[in-house]
């Protein structure tokens, strides 16, 4: 199978092409006519009468017909491609939008906002929403999919190189909707493998003074992070929060510096978001920035 | 009758005609102010999203700001400042190009025009009562629920709109009607002006698609105000049932907006071609398949939430609806050919139309091909492709209307040397903010977002965009200074500063109450010119 995105990319350049034949025909006929018959002398009357061409009216009917013909049917054989019906998901996730992250769900490991795949695998998404409705968008990898709250939509991409690949929120969902952007990283299998063995895990450090801030503040009530006690779901899941590359769904770079900055007043960063502001002392903040970090 | 003329500063006592006249052509200059005011509201609106979006990760304005601006901008242009410019056209124009005294219901027509203002007024309230709607202008549930939208701005976005438009069906229902009703003897309907023709086919649409969004905003309000769960997926409802009332409303709205500017651009090609029009039949009979394929398009909005085979059948209709597109285009590009083109600022402006709408029709053609839709649906790819239709189509329409009927109702010219310069700043300003918005739209840009990360790379093409907008405004600008400048003290127009074809141009310049001193008989599609080349009187 090849990635949809390349399947769309080859498709819009047919139909491009076809576009600019008729843009550069159209325009050069529009401009000729007002240059070639464009009145010199200010003569009155009329300058001739010739008011249909019924051959010539019917010709110019009928043949934009046939070229939407043809891109109708190329069309088709696209869609079907891009529905990916004739090969199996390697990997699926669930997917829930959330005003203003990404939820993501491979069977019980649960992440946010990164979204890895292994390359060169069909990726099955099934798409749904906990309040508004969004629309799941990475450019560069396929199509995009409205996430419906109460309905399962599925969407397929497919990675052919490793790397990074920035997407976002493409309906707009709400204050924050800018703010709902998301990173896929496309890995080679092993590499998903360990990544998902890893992220499957749970907390990596446990005892420290910042786990004993988070737990004992309202972070609990939303976040959950696994092999603690926090098992809040309407945030998203911090137990590896730190290996994540950013912040409030790419507001920031994730660093214990901007991790600091964001727990000290997420309502700065992303005015309308969720997340409230939680009243703690500097030496508190040290030690959950630092713990949050280390959830790596 | 120069007491019914624009500019006269009439006294105190007859000012307040205003307020009662129910006089066609007073109330179309009522509307067209309405569309003129509001039009600047909606460019200002404009002006502060692209300051903002100018640099990447500016905070010139606060996001929620940002989603009432950009809510308020839509709604605005189509509704408060496009429809009523384009039905106060027609108002002033429809009797006296079909040899009519007045609409058939002028009292109506009153109605409908104050309905129309108060429900914009009703909209702009809620600025300073708790927030303007902040959820787009199609304000999809859930979003637009009263859970997720909890101020008042939707309520007034429901009532503003609901009052709005029971005014713009009640002005179709006249318009309609006058039309099959009231047309001079030898007024077939196979030989009214097309812009008479593109305005009834208009009525009809907003006849067939207003109550689908009447319905559904009504619905809204049950659900935000007595509990009602329609569009609430917890308790039963379907969000989706909204997006099938809307642009089932949405998308002949687009037609509404078009087929007007279309038919006034059918009236400046000829008389500044010095010929008629070509194809007469083909321009009026396509428009007719324009407005039954409009009420079947409606779901190329919806591509990215329904399934293949739904999604199969709207890209189909979408792309046949671009045939009788292609065909105008086709029909006034050979209007021109052999004619003798004069390059008036109303010309320009049409050829202006044709140009643009080329570029926005082939968009459109691209976003109705399935797979390019999910690429790039609700990116700025969209934003550019209605802007180009919308502002490079119907504004520029609208703009070769206005230079070419201002001296009809005002008696005075408007200044061609500042026309002209009008039209370049905006052709050049309309290109420069929207071309980049296609680019945009294809790496990766969505609509409706206050901001973008810098790594984006979107900076660039989103300052060229500014600028532009820029550009534009100061076109405005010209445009407002030239119609201030020439009410005053422009060129007299005389009754027929064209040469033109059709009646309105064989009465006075403003046209007296009751319009005509007695009512014409017509014997072709070119009454004037019959009336005054009786020796070479059209044969239809």
């Amino acid at each position: 199978m090849r990635p949809p995105a390349e399947a769309i990319g080859d498709l819009s350049l047919v139909v491009g092409a076809i576009a600019l034949v008729i843009f550069v025909g159209v325009e050069g006929a529009l401009v000729y006519a007002v240059w070639r018959y464009r009145d010199t002398r200010g003569l009155a009357g009329e300058a001739a009468r010739f008011e249909r061409n019924r051959p010539l009216e019917i010709a110019w009917t009928a043949a934009p017909a046939l070229v939407l013909a043809v891109v109708f049917v190329l069309m088709l054989g696209t869609m079907a491609e891009i529905g990916g019906a004739s090969a199996d998901p390697g990997v699926r996730v669930r997917v829930i939008g959330h005003q203003f992250w990404w939820e993501f769900r491979y069977g019980d490991v649960v992440t946010a906002n990164e979204l890895h795949i292994p390359v060169g695998t069909p990726i099955d998404l099934e798409l749904t929403s906990a309040d508004v409705i969004h629309s799941f968008w990475v450019p560069e990898l396929g199509p995009k999919r409205d996430v419906v709250p109460g309905a399962t939509n599925r969407l397929r991409l497919l990675a052919r190189r490793p790397g990074g690949y920035e997407g976002q929120c493409a309906e707009f969902c709400g204050i924050e909707h800018a703010w709902m952007r998301l990173r896929v990283v496309a890995q080679p299998h092993a590499e998903f493998d360990a990544w998902l063995r890893a992220e499957g895990s749970p907390a990596a450090v446990r005892g420290t003074e910042g786990e004993r801030v988070f737990l004992a503040n309202i972070c609990v009530n939303c976040h959950a992070a696994r092999g603690t006690e926090a098992r809040g779901s309407s945030g998203p899941d911090l137990t590896h929060v730190g290996a994540r590359a950013t912040l409030g769904a790419g507001v920031l770079p994730n660093d214990v510096a901007r991790m600091r900055a964001w727990l000290d007043d997420p309502q700065r960063h992303k005015p309308g978001s969720f997340m409230p502001r939680v009243p703690l002392e500097d030496a508190e903040l040290d030690a959950l920035a630092a713990y949050m970090a280390a959830l790596r | 009758m120069t007491a019914t003329a624009l500019w006269v500063r009439r006294p105190a006592h007859e000012r307040v005609g205003w307020l009662r006249t129910v006089d066609h052509k007073e109330i179309g200059v009522l509307y067209v102010g309405m569309g003129l005011v509001f039009f600047a509201l909606g460019g200002i609106e404009a002006l502060v999203l692209r300051a903002q979006l100018a640099t990447p990760q500016a905070r010139l304005v606060d996001p929620d700001v940002f989603n009432q601006l950009f809510t308020v901008h839509g709604l605005t242009m189509i509704l408060l400042a496009v429809v009523p410019l384009l039905v106060g056209f027609a108002n002033y124009l429809v009797p006296l190009m079909i040899g009519a005294p007045d609409v058939a219901y002028p009292r109506l027509n009153a109605l409908s025009f104050w309905l129309s203002l108060v429900g914009g007024i009703v909209l702009y309230f809620s600025f300073v009562a708790g927030g303007a709607p902040n959820t787009g202008w199609f304000s999809y549930p859930p979003l637009a629920e009263r859970a997720f939208a909890p101020t008042p701005g939707v309520d007034y976005y429901i009532l503003g709109l609901a009052v709005n438009g029971a005014g713009t069906i009640i002005g179709a229902i006249n318009l309609a009607v006058t039309i099959l009703l009231m047309r001079c003897p030898g007024m077939a309907i196979s030989r009214v002006p097309l812009f008479v023709w593109m305005t009834l086919i208009t009525a009809i649409l907003i006849l067939g698609a207003y109550p689908a969004l009447t319905a559904a905003l009504v619905m809204l309000f049950v659900d935000r105000q007595l509990g009602g769960r329609f569009f609430d997926p917890a308790g039963g409802g379907q969000p989706v049932l909204w997006q099938h009332l809307f642009w089932f409303f949405g998308h002949p709205e687009v037609y509404i907006m078009v087929l007007p500017a279309m038919g006034m651009i059918s009236e400046v090609i000829p008389v500044f071609s010095r010929k008629p029009i070509f194809g007469y039949a083909f321009v009026a009979g396509s428009s007719v398949a324009i407005a039954f394929l409009s009420f079947s398009v409606w779901a190329h909005h919806m591509f990215a939430v329904l399934g293949d085979s739904e999604n199969a059948i709207f890209s189909a209709t979408s792309m046949l609806i671009a045939i009788p597109t292609g065909v105008k285009i086709f029909n006034w590009i050979a209007t021109m050919v052999g004619g003798r083109i004069r390059l008036t600022t109303a010309m320009l402006f049409a050829v202006g139309f044709i140009a643009m709408f080329v570029i926005g029709g082939l968009s459109g053609v691209s976003l109705a091909v399935v797979p390019i839709d999910l690429a790039v649906t609700d990116s700025y790819y969209v934003v550019a492709h209605l802007h180009y239709v919308l502002f490079g189509g119907t504004m520029l329409g609208a703009f070769a209307g206005a230079y070419y009927w201002f001296p009809k109702m005002t008696g005075r010219l408007l200044d061609e040397r500042l026309g002209k310069l009008h039209f370049w700043l905006t052709f050049a300003g309309f290109n420069l903010t929207f071309l980049p918005m296609h680019w945009l739209g294809v790496v990766g840009m969505p609509r409706r977002v206050f901001t973008y990360p810098e790594s984006t790379g979107w900076g660039p093409l989103n300052l060229a965009a500014t600028v532009g907008a820029a550009l534009l405004a100061v076109a405005m600008v010209v445009f407002f200074a030239n119609v201030v400048r020439s009410l005053r003290s422009g060129d007299i127009a005389g009754d027929d500063p064209w040469d033109g074809f059709t009646l309105e141009w064989a009465t006075t310049s403003p046209p007296p109450p009751g319009n005509f001193a007695a009512i014409p008989a017509v014997t072709g599609r070119r009454p004037l010119w019959d009336r005054k080349h009786p020796e070479r009187r059209d044969q239809t």
